[in-house]
């Protein structure tokens, strides 16, 4: 199974998002904002980095280009409870993979992006 | 009338007879004086230097009590009487006794000091720096220690125009200290005048227009004087004695000078009736102050007009002035028609003119209302203007806290949501059980995102209001965390925009007391008077609370002044905070009110 690193500041949505994915994914770890999420993923190179878009200090989309940099980076995924039309131009000019809303994130939707 | 001009006049019930009793006096001097002249009593003195110290004398004594009757507080009248007195005194100089003969040698050249005293004193009758204090302190060493030690050193056996009566101090004859004492006098002399002198040139050249034109004439007369004075004092018998007469008709003048400078508001009538001529042309905004300029000769007066409503001075712009007055500014207070209209910022100089500022305050007080009125209309154009964007900058301020509650709270909660019912919708068919779990724990969280979605819509708007304030009051009390004592009047319900105004009053206020006062208890109060709402909110807390610039109690006050009330907060250090809002009961609805009104209240 891939692994997944999940970046998110709010508590419910990590253990929410641990849930759905433990299906088809191994959750590695977490992180609570943008600079420990450069950290983690450094630290465990997981196959996969799902980043939410609104976090405290560097933001996801700031996350996806800092992961670009590394040698082998992982799969960027980006999330957000906002609509995806007001975020669109910023998730176009990302090196992130794609992006899938909060409200339907599956183990199969993540999968289906990363197939 | 000038507060000014009222505090002038104090004088006392003393001061006539007093006055009238000096002048008994300086006559009984001035012709006691004359009598021994004409009896040939003065002896070795010419007699045109006995008649002009006399007239001199008289001339001070005069000018003393005009002086004083028309300025009490001022020290120059008493001065001047001083000086009179002590001219007459050194005519004793001239007598065949032992005791008089030595206090007029003793008094002989104290008026000089008491002459420098009052032109560094000038116009005020106070002296005003250390440097005009030392130099007439030395003065005085001068002309009395110095003349006294020299008297007890010194024989008349041998002096010009002597036989003389025996000298009372003498101790014994001895020509060395004598002469040394008289040489350290002279130098004393010199050092004194020169830096008279500098003084009073230092002074000049700070003087502005108004001062300079009253102590010209002093200065003038004065400097004169001193220098015959001076003259005659260090130069040798062997001069003319012209020279001492010379200066006693001099120091005659100094008197008339000083109630020249003192009174130049006889000269400046003739200003005051230009000044009632040119204000009856209405002149435009901005004229009046250079009129009132020129009527009072000063061109650095300032206007500030009261706004009673601000409490605070304002100029003609509308923007506040600061008239605590400055260095070297003093500040006459206009009143018109019994009420404070405005604040003349001005030389001190004219301060010693209280008659002029009164009657150019009375003239003007008319014009001075007007130009109030336009200014108190642009300060609080200013201030409807301040408040206005408050007001828009907090509706931006509560949009952008409202997002953001909104999208941490409710938000995450429904995602979540939606993602574990998606996850149990999969688990149904594999895992029953498992998924009826995630229903239930699904049910949790849509609970605690319905309450926070209830408390984000409540300050948008309390809804309970619908049920009337005191229903909602009760709400807010039950949610302060300190004990509230509530005191709601009953009767027909206020307009919605009152009722709102008075929930926002209570509820940041009992905040504010919940957050900082430290209070034990509150108390609020919503009364009906006369048309208005009183609604008053009080603590027994810390106090000290002030409307600050972006603080809550501005937010409310603009609220509250927005439908035409008033808000002010009465908070002493250690007294309790009490928070009064006024609210017009007949305050008109715009439609959009009356319909949300109605929409409230199905």
């Amino acid at each position: 199974m891939r692994t997944v690193l999940i970046v998110d500041d709010h508590a419910s949505f990590r253990a929410i998002a641990r849930a759905a994915l433990a299906e088809r994914f191994t959750v590695v770890g977490e992180a609570v904002d943008g600079v420990e999420a450069v950290a983690r993923a450094t630290e465990l190179r997981p196959d996969v980095v799902l980043v939410d878009v609104g976090l405290p200090g560097l933001d996801g989309f700031g996350v996806a280009a800092a992961l670009a940099t590394l040698d082998d980076p992982p799969q960027v995924v980006l999330t957000s409870s906002r609509d995806r039309r007001d975020l669109e131009p910023l998730i176009r000019d990302s090196p992130a993979l794609g992006f899938v809303a909060k409200e339907r994130l599956s183990a199969t939707a993540l999968g289906e992006l990363l197939a | 009338m000038s507060i000014a001009a009222r505090s002038a006049y104090g004088l006392s019930r003393h001061a006539r007879p007093v006055a009238i009793g000096v002048a008994v006096c300086a006559a009984a001097a001035a012709i006691a004086g004359a009598v021994a002249l004409t009896r040939g009593e003065a002896r070795g003195q010419t007699t045109v230097l006995a008649v002009t110290t006399i007239v001199a004398g008289c001339t001070f004594v005069a000018g003393g009590i005009v002086a004083w009757l028309r300025r009490p507080a001022n020290l120059t009248g008493p001065l001047m009487m001083v000086a009179g007195f002590l001219l007459f005194g050194t005519s004793m100089a001239q007598a065949q006794q032992s005791l008089p003969f030595t206090v007029g040698l003793v008094i002989g050249a104290v008026p000089a000091a008491v002459v420098a005293q009052l032109v560094l004193a000038f116009p005020d009758g106070r002296l005003h720096s250390r440097w005009e204090r030392l130099v007439v302190g030395a003065a005085y060493v001068d002309v009395v220690v110095l003349q006294v030690a020299m008297l007890m050193f010194m024989g008349f056996e041998h002096i010009n125009g002597c036989p003389c009566p025996d000298n009372l101090l003498l101790i014994r004859d001895d020509a060395r200290i004598h002469s040394a004492l008289m040489g350290s006098q002279r130098v004393l002399t010199v050092v004194v005048t020169a830096a008279l002198a500098v003084l009073l040139a230092r002074r000049w050249r700070a003087a502005s227009a108004p001062l300079r034109r009253a102590i010209a004439p002093v200065l003038w007369t004065t400097a004169v004087t001193i220098v015959l004075l001076v003259a005659a004092e260090l130069t040798t018998d062997a001069v003319p004695r012209g020279l001492a007469a010379a200066s006693r008709i001099a120091l005659a003048t100094v008197p008339i000078a000083y109630l020249l400078g003192l009174f130049t508001a006889r000269i400046a009538r003739v200003s005051v009736s230009d000044l009632v001529v040119e204000l009856g042309r209405l002149p435009g905004p901005g004229q009046l102050r250079i009129a009132l300029a020129r009527a009072l000769r000063d061109p650095s007066l300032e206007l500030a007009y009261w706004i009673p409503d601000l409490e605070t001075y304002v100029g003609l712009d509308g923007q506040p002035v600061d008239v605590g007055a400055a260095p070297g500014r003093a500040v006459t207070v206009v009143e018109h028609g019994g009420r404070r209209v405005a604040a003349l910022i001005h030389d001190p100089a004219l301060g010693e003119n209280p008659e002029l500022l009164g009657a150019v305050g009375s003239a003007a007080g008319l014009a001075l209302e007007n130009e109030r009125l336009q200014a108190e209309l642009r300060a609080q154009l200013e201030e409807l203007r301040d408040s206005r964007a408050r007001i828009v900058e907090a509706g931006d301020i509560a949009r952008r806290r409202l997002e953001r509650n909104l999208h941490d709270g409710a938000q995450q909660r429904l995602v979540a949501l939606s993602v574990a019912l998606g996850l149990a919708e999969r688990k149904l068919t594999t895992d029953a059980q498992q998924a009826a779990a995630m229903l239930q724990a699904a049910r949790g969280e849509l609970t605690v995102a319905l309450e926070e979605l209830r408390e984000i819509a409540r300050g948008l708007h309390p809804a309970i209001l619908s049920r009337g304030l005191a229903v909602a009051l009760e709400g807010v009390a039950e949610r302060s965390p300190v004990p509230v004592q509530l005191h709601v009047d009953g009767g027909a319900r206020p307009p919605p925009s009152v009722e709102a105004a008075a929930y926002y009053v209570v509820s940041e206020a009992l905040t504010n007391v919940a957050r900082y006062a430290h209070a034990s208890a509150a108390t609020v109060r919503v009364a009906r008077d006369a048309g208005r709402l009183r609604v008053e909110v009080s603590d027994d807390g810390l106090g000290g609370a002030t409307i600050t610039k972006g603080s809550g109690l501005q937010g409310l006050r603009d609220r509250v002044e927005a439908i035409g009330g008033h808000l002010e907060v009465q908070s002493q250090h250690g007294r309790g905070t009490r928070v009064i809002a006024v609210l017009p009961l007949q305050h008109r609805e715009t439609t959009a009110e009356t319909e949300l009104g109605d929409a409230n209240r199905d």
